[in-house]
């Protein structure tokens, strides 16, 4: 985004009418502890559903049930359908072109590929 | 929430209608009442009242970060059978913007998220059949080519050189030539400063040798002391040196050999005096010169024989040659046959050296070779030879010795038989002769190679000017693969059924059935949320739904009429109703009961959604 736009507080003025404390005034600049956001983990620990009772909607138990359809496997790279599976890699691919692709590509891109499924091995 | 608004804003009262939930549609203004609720909610309310949808319907609602469908029945939201998946707008434009940055690591600066998500603004939109569709790029046809929309980069052809004109070549002929001359003056000018200071040098000896006449005998050390010299001999040798650079400065033929040749018994002229007739200091005298005169002679019988091998060589060539003119094929057939003969010896001798590991050659290149590769054969030999020897005892007589050759037993074992001689190098330097010869002679001789040649020599990509095409981004599939996600979301990993399933779920939610309440409700679908902007969305989910709903069941899915800004309008169209005073929820209220009274009230399920809401997309107004 452009500096001017920024600068000119066209996005966000400082200073809002209809506020009771201002956001400058609560967290001064160049204060160590800034405002801090928190989570959704976190929110949802501190609203502790255990004790709602369970036939009344709240926002964990109306979250959408897996699909009924077996999924469905895509290239990875291409995006078309993809019978195959790369063991060294366990990339996806659909042709002997993505294949040898595949078999180019640097680590690096290939965990990329794979964090893109939520699939990348994750070092901890 | 609450707390949030009465506290920060000091808002008189807030007013919640049933289908309050999340999205908080604040008509803030200073000291007036405001309205919070489920934006899909407001939009459908707003969408009714415009006769776009019915009073008992579905609103599905794509949004930022996730996706609703929420079911109406006579008008009410049914909290209890809307459903939520965790895929919106924003994964859309990310796997937009993380697939064109895989695709093209070198432009990855240029994709911005802002670019994305015009991008996907701009050209994003979602197939009716996503396999179908896909398979068409695959093809890659003039119909995939008209569909791939390519972005091009902002790129600068490079300039093209023209080819530099006569005046140009002639003016850095002159350059050069200039400098060629300048070069040649500078050294000239060291030369003749060199030719200087060499003859200043030995006109000075010159002039010390005939002081040193004057001087007397006894008087020559003390003199010569000053000069840095020790004796006459040394000035003299000094001298010669001297001369002899100059004339190598001055680009005379520097005969030294032949000047130094007569000067032999001058130069060593203790060597013939018996020993017993010199003093301690001549006989080291002595010794140094007999050393220096032994070398000079080797020096010269090693140049006597490379003169007399020279020879040799020039006459077999010249054999040779005369044999060659007398019958050049046959000549060259011998010749072929001569060099093939060599060859296979001399690599037969190789062979056996490397232990004949030039049949499995593949081994050797391998490089891994155990201990016992590594022997060449005349050491594995001897190791046998040596084994055999230590267990061949107790076996019968032992008539070791009785014969001659027993003994030439030993002469195998001892460590230096290693057989270093010469003649493989005379075939060696036989074969390279004749090599040499062959290449001469004859032009389709090719020499073989000892190394064997690597066979997939694998072609370094030759390297090319940057073309327009390079700052390219195409996209081709991408456009229809990334709003894709919304329908699947298990191609981000997200375990969860997309769009068209998530109105089957919610109608199977459903608390009261029948009466041809499904229908209804599947008659009056309402798109809301900006991520239903996508092209082709509609009948993508009327597709979709088609599947999982009866045979002939109706369906009719409608986009509302601002997908963007229609829940704002219903939040405003309700708070300036005539019932929401009624229905508001003061700040006396507030003080009194405290919040959590109004979750009890009503906001179980909104409470939280609320919260999550402003936790997603950074407060504007805390």
């Amino acid at each position: 985004m452009e500096t001017e736009v920024i600068e000119s507080n066209i996005l966000l003025p400082q200073h809002l009418s209809f506020k009771r404390v201002q956001l400058s005034e609560k967290y001064p600049k160049g204060q160590a502890r800034g405002r801090h956001w928190k989570h959704l983990k976190q929110i949802l620990q501190v609203e502790n559903y255990q004790t709602y009772l369970p036939n009344e909607p709240n926002y964990v138990n109306i979250e959408t049930p897996p699909s009924m359809y077996p999924s469905k496997k895509f290239c990875d790279i291409t995006g078309s359908e993809a019978p195959y599976i790369d063991p060294r890699t366990n990339l996806r691919y659909a042709n002997t072109d993505v294949f040898k692709r595949i078999r180019m590509l640097p680590n690096e891109y290939v965990q990329r590929y794979l964090a893109l499924r939520n699939a990348a091995v994750v070092l901890k | 929430m609450a707390e949030l608004l009465f506290e920060t804003y000091g808002i008189p009262s807030v007013g919640m209608c049933s289908y309050s939930k999340f999205y908080l549609k604040l008509l803030v203004h200073h000291r007036h009442p405001v309205a919070f609720g489920v934006d899909a909610a407001f939009s459908y309310k707003y969408n009714q009242q415009l006769g776009i949808c019915d009073k008992d319907g579905l609103a599905i609602s794509a949004g930022l970060t996730t996706s609703h469908v929420i079911p109406f029945v006579s008008g009410e939201p049914v909290f209890e059978s809307c459903c939520r998946t965790n895929v919106g707008g924003y994964h859309v434009t990310d796997y937009l913007k993380q697939l064109l940055s895989l695709k093209y690591p070198h432009h990855m600066s240029s994709i911005t998220w802002e670019k994305a998500e015009d991008l996907k603004m701009e050209h994003c939109y979602v197939a009716q059949d996503y396999a179908s569709e896909v398979r068409l790029f695959q093809k890659g046809d003039n119909e995939a080519e008209e569909k791939s929309i390519c972005w091009q980069l902002p790129w600068i052809p490079p300039p093209t050189e023209a080819p530099p004109s006569e005046e140009e070549i002639a003016r850095k002929a002159a350059i050069k030539e200039k400098q060629g001359q300048r070069l040649r003056e500078m050294a000239a000018a060291k030369k003749s400063s060199r030719i200087m200071e060499l003859e200043t040098e030995l006109q000075g000896l010159e002039f010390l040798l005939q002081q040193l006449e004057h001087v007397q005998e006894s008087d020559i050390p003390s003199f010569l002391s000053e000069t840095g010299y020790v004796s006459k001999q040394e000035i003299e040798s000094a001298i010669v040196r001297v001369t002899q650079s100059l004339r190598k400065v001055k680009g005379e033929q520097v005969e030294m050999e032949e000047k130094t040749e007569p000067l032999t018994t001058e130069k060593y002229p203790l060597i013939d005096v018996p020993d017993n007739m010199l003093s301690p200091d001549q006989l080291k005298e002595k010794r140094r010169q007999l050393f220096l005169k032994t070398t000079s002679e080797g020096r010269q019988r090693a140049k006597q024989k490379r003169f007399e091998e020279e020879l040799e060589r020039e006459r077999k060539n010249q054999q040779d040659e005369e044999k060659r003119l007398e019958n050049p094929e046959l000549y060259l057939e011998q010749l072929h046959a001569k060099h093939r003969e060599l060859s296979e010896k001399v690599e037969q001798r190789k062979r056996l050296k490397t232990n004949g590991s030039r049949s499995n050659g593949n081994q050797n290149l391998s490089g891994g070779v155990g201990r016992g590769e590594r022997l060449n054969a005349a050491q594995k030999e001897r190791m046998r030879l040596l084994t055999t020897a230590a267990f061949d005892r107790g076996k019968g007589e032992d008539t070791f010795g009785a014969r001659e050759e027993d003994w030439q037993l030993y002469k195998l074992m001892s460590k230096d038989n290693d057989d270093d001689d010469d003649g493989p190098d005379e075939d060696e330097a036989e074969l390279a002769r004749i090599t040499s010869r062959l290449q001469d002679i004859d032009p389709l001789f090719v020499p073989k190679l000892d190394v064997i040649p690597v066979q997939a020599v694998t072609e370094l990509p030759k390297f090319r000017p940057l073309t327009k095409e390079d700052f390219q981004i195409v996209l081709g599939v991408e456009r229809i693969r990334c709003p894709e996600i919304l329908f699947q979301p298990n191609m981000v990993g997200v375990d969860q059924a997309g769009l068209d399933e998530m109105v089957g779920v919610s109608i199977r939610r459903l608390p009261t059935k029948g009466n041809g309440l499904e229908e209804r409700i599947t008659s009056s679908i309402l798109m809301t949320g900006g991520s239903c902007l996508f092209p082709g969305m509609a009948e993508r989910l009327e597709v979709g739904i088609r599947m999982i709903r009866p045979f002939e069941s109706p369906i009719r899915v409608v986009r509302a009429s601002d997908p963007i800004l229609d829940a704002w309008r219903g939040a405003a169209a309700y708070a300036a109703g005539a019932q929401f005073s009624v229905q508001t929820f003061s700040r006396e209220d507030y003080y009194e009961k405290g919040e959590d009274w109004l979750r009890k009230y009503q906001l179980r399920v909104l409470q939280p959604m609320i919260v999550i809401l402003l936790s997603n997309q950074s407060i504007r107004f805390s």
